[in-house]
Order: C-alpha cells, then structure tokens, then sequence
C-alpha cells in the first residue's frame, strides 16, 4: 500500500492529476474517521477531509519519500481539525445554563438515576463528556482523541501536532484533568 | 511511602510510563492510589469514542469531485538525460582541470629535482654505501666508548670487544678501500685510524688491564678518533637523508 502511494504520488508530481484522486478515494473514510472523532460534527469532518486533501495536494513536492502517505495526510487533516476547532471556538456563544454546574448536575442526574434504566445515566455521561470536550482547547482536544480514541503514542501527537513531546504529553494531561473535573461529580453520585 | 501523582496515574493508564512495574507494584500496595486509579480507570473508560456517521463507499471520488477542480496539474518533468550539453560540458571541464593539474605538478616536481642526482646507478650505489657506512661507524663508535668507559673506570676488560674488534676490522678494510677511490680525505684518514685501532684491540690479549687500556688510548689517540667519528657519522646522516629525499622526488 505505501509503495503504491508512493507511486500514486510520482505519478501526480509528473503531472498526472487524477492520480491524486486514487489517494483520495483511498483514504478519505479514514480520514474522515478521525476528523469526526476530534470535531464531532459531520459537516466540519466533511470541511476537514476536503481541506486537508486540497492542502496536501498543493503541498505534496514536500512529501517525503520515506513518510507514509497516511500517516502524512493525517497530520495535515490534525492541522485543519485545529483550524476549525479555534474557529468553532471564536465563533461560539456559550449559554450560561450549559456551562458546568456541580450541583445542578447532581440534582439532574438525582432525578435521572432514580429510574432503573442505565441507558439514561450513559446518555447524560455522553452529553456532559461532549459539553466537557467543548470546553478543551484545539490542542488538548486533538491530544486527547489522538491518544484516547485512536491510540496514537505522545511522539506521533507530538509530530503531528508540530509539538514537543512534552507538551503533547501535557495537553493530554489537562484534558483529562478537565473531564474528569466535569465528569466525576456523575460517577459518585451515581 | 511517595503515592503516584495524578500526571503518573494518567501515564500509567496509557501505559506510557517509564517505571511501569513500578508504579504496578505501588497500587498494589497502596489502597489510597489504587482506589483513585480506579476511579480514574472508570471515568476515562466512560469516555468512549463517537461513532462516525457511515459514508458511502464512492465518498472518496465524492471529495475528489469537490476537490479536483481547484487543482492545478504539475508541470510534466522533463525526463533527465546524463548526457545533455550542459552536463556533458561540466563534465569535460572537470577532467581537463584535473588533468591539467596532474601535468603541472608532474613538470613542477621534476624542474625541482636535481638532474644531476636524479636516479642513475652511480647515485644508488652511493647511497647503498652511505648506509652500510653510517651502521658501520655506529658500530665503531659503541666500541670506542665502551673502550673508553672501561678505561676510565680502571677495569679488567674481559673482551666481547675483541671479538666485536675482529668484526669491524674486516668490514673497515673494505669501507676503507672503497672510499679511498671517492676523493674523501677526512673520511679516508678516519678510517685509516679506526683500522690501526680496531687492530690493536682485536690483538689484544685476552684480558686487558687498565694499564693496556690507557696505552691504547694514549698512543692511538681513540678520544679523538671517537671524536672524528661522531662528526663523520653526523655527514653520513646528512648524506643519507638528501640521498633518500632525492630518492623520493624522482620516484613521484
């Protein structure tokens, strides 16, 4: 698979256009995956899997012949998924009832639990674990996806990333801090 | 007991930790990190990724068709031939340099060389004999410090002298017979009076006294000799030496 993109590769550089759109029908499910997982949001997954095709295309002469071409489009689908996350963020309006509450989640939850059926505890964990991923900056967003969901090592966030190692490190740490901020109050209630 | 930090917990869940047997080994033990580590293990469990919305299975050539249109080709590279004028020309450059260079060295190195001492058999055999003459005149002079030693210490000298002597006596004869054709005064009477020396100390008898000593030394003069000998052997090396460097510019 790397050598054919490799080839796939060459073959767009000597001016074959449509080569790239075999890379592209290649990996865009992937790529798709992980921009999803990192935005949670379908049209901005769209946004960055189209945006992070057309800048490796334009970027494609610095493609390293010894890189693997996934591993590649992933760090610059990271790049754009850190774009549209700093946007989303300027963008936003946070309604003050949305924001975190110790003790009206405790009472929400109070009066969820009660009933016998978990799969409402398990929706209201999901719903606090996305307000709580809101509230991550760009960089501890990607960090955590990467390291929690698609269980990159600190060194591949780190480079995809353009960080150090010891700041992906970090970014991951406060993440967690975070959620588990947000979260925990749920769990010793419940 | 140091507990696990929160960072270290972390870590440890995402099996990043350096000291992994480590930190095992502490939640084992400590029941206040293992209870938090627990709660830690729950909540990140909980944590569960979103599930992407499925795509069709054309949703690549759906985004290519998004995308192609505000691509521009790259230019088709022309295919690269070694043999092209301008790097052929570079090239020939590059050889006719170097050759030119070779060429001047080789003429500077020979209009630097004396032709007189160039290579001719007559010059090789010179420093042939230059060789052998200079060991010999080391040779001579250990005796004749070991002859003076002796006498200066007033000791019966039991003789591997002699015997060493008897050797040098024979070779001196040659070195003596051959110098006398080369127009060498100094050399030539030098080793006249190491001959009439070593003689006599090859003639000894079998132990020489102090006495015997002294005589030799009086009467043959061997602190000057040995003197003369050491000037001799200082030209020979110096000989030698420009013999060898010619030696060497006319083999380059």
């Amino acid at each position: 698979m790397g050598n054919d993109d490799y080839a796939l590769v060459r073959s767009v550089l000597a001016g074959d256009k449509d080569a790239y759109g075999s890379l592209v029908a290649r990996h865009s499910q992937s790529v798709f995956r992980v921009a999803f997982r990192i935005t949670e949001d379908e049209a901005d997954a769209d946004e960055i899997v189209q945006e992070a095709f057309l800048r490796g295309y334009r970027n494609l002469e610095g493609f390293d012949a010894r890189s693997n071409f996934r591993t590649w489009i992933y760090r610059i689908a990271m790049n754009c998924a850190l774009d549209v996350l700093n946007k989303r963020k300027n963008q936003m309006v946070v309604p003050i009832a949305e924001d975190y509450d110790g003790e009206q989640a405790t009472v929400q939850l109070a009066d969820r639990a009660a009933g016998p059926d978990r799969l409402l505890l398990s929706q209201e964990i999901q719903a606090r674990r996305y307000a709580a991923m809101e509230k991550l900056t760009a960089t501890e967003r990607v960090a955590f996806v990467m390291r929690h969901m698609e269980d990159r090592s600190t060194e591949e966030i780190a480079g995809a990333l353009g960080i150090a190692p010891n700041s992906a490190k970090q970014a991951v740490f406060r993440a967690v801090q975070k959620l588990r901020q947000s979260l925990a109050p749920l769990w010793v209630k419940s | 007991m140091k507990h696990l930090t929160e960072e270290e917990m972390i870590e440890h869940y995402y099996s990043e930790d350096l000291y992994k047997a480590d930190a095992e080994i502490h939640l084992q033990a400590c029941k206040q990190c293992s209870q938090s580590y627990a709660e830690l293990g729950k909540l990140l469990g909980s944590v569960r990724a979103p599930e992407p919305p499925a795509r069709s299975s054309d949703y690549g050539d759906q985004v290519w068709r998004s995308i192609q249109g505000a691509l521009q080709p790259y230019p088709a590279k022309q295919k690269r031939s070694f043999f092209q004028w301008p790097q052929l020309a570079y090239a020939a450059a590059c050889l006719l340099f170097l050759a030119g260079a070779f060429l001047a060295g080789r003429m500077w190195e020979h209009a630097h060389t004396k032709p007189s001492l160039a290579s001719n058999p007559q010059q090789t055999k010179e420093r042939v004999v230059l060789f052998v003459l200079d060991n010999h005149l080391d040779r001579s002079e250990r005796l004749l410090v070991q002859l003076n030693h002796a006498g200066a210490e007033g000791e019966q000298v039991d003789l591997p002298l002699r015997g060493e002597a008897q050797q040098l006596l024979t070779d001196n004869r040659l070195y003596r017979q051959s110098v006398d054709r080369s127009n060498d005064p100094l050399l030539t009477a030098a080793l006249d009076h190491l001959e009439r020396v070593l003689l006599e100390v090859a003639n000894s008898p079998e132990e020489l006294s102090a006495a015997d000593i002294a005589r030799i030394e009086q009467e043959m003069n061997t602190q000057g000799l040995l003197f003369q000998i050491r000037v001799l052997r200082t030209k020979v090396s110096e000989q030698k030496q420009d013999a060898q460097a010619i030696s060497k510019g006319v083999t380059l």
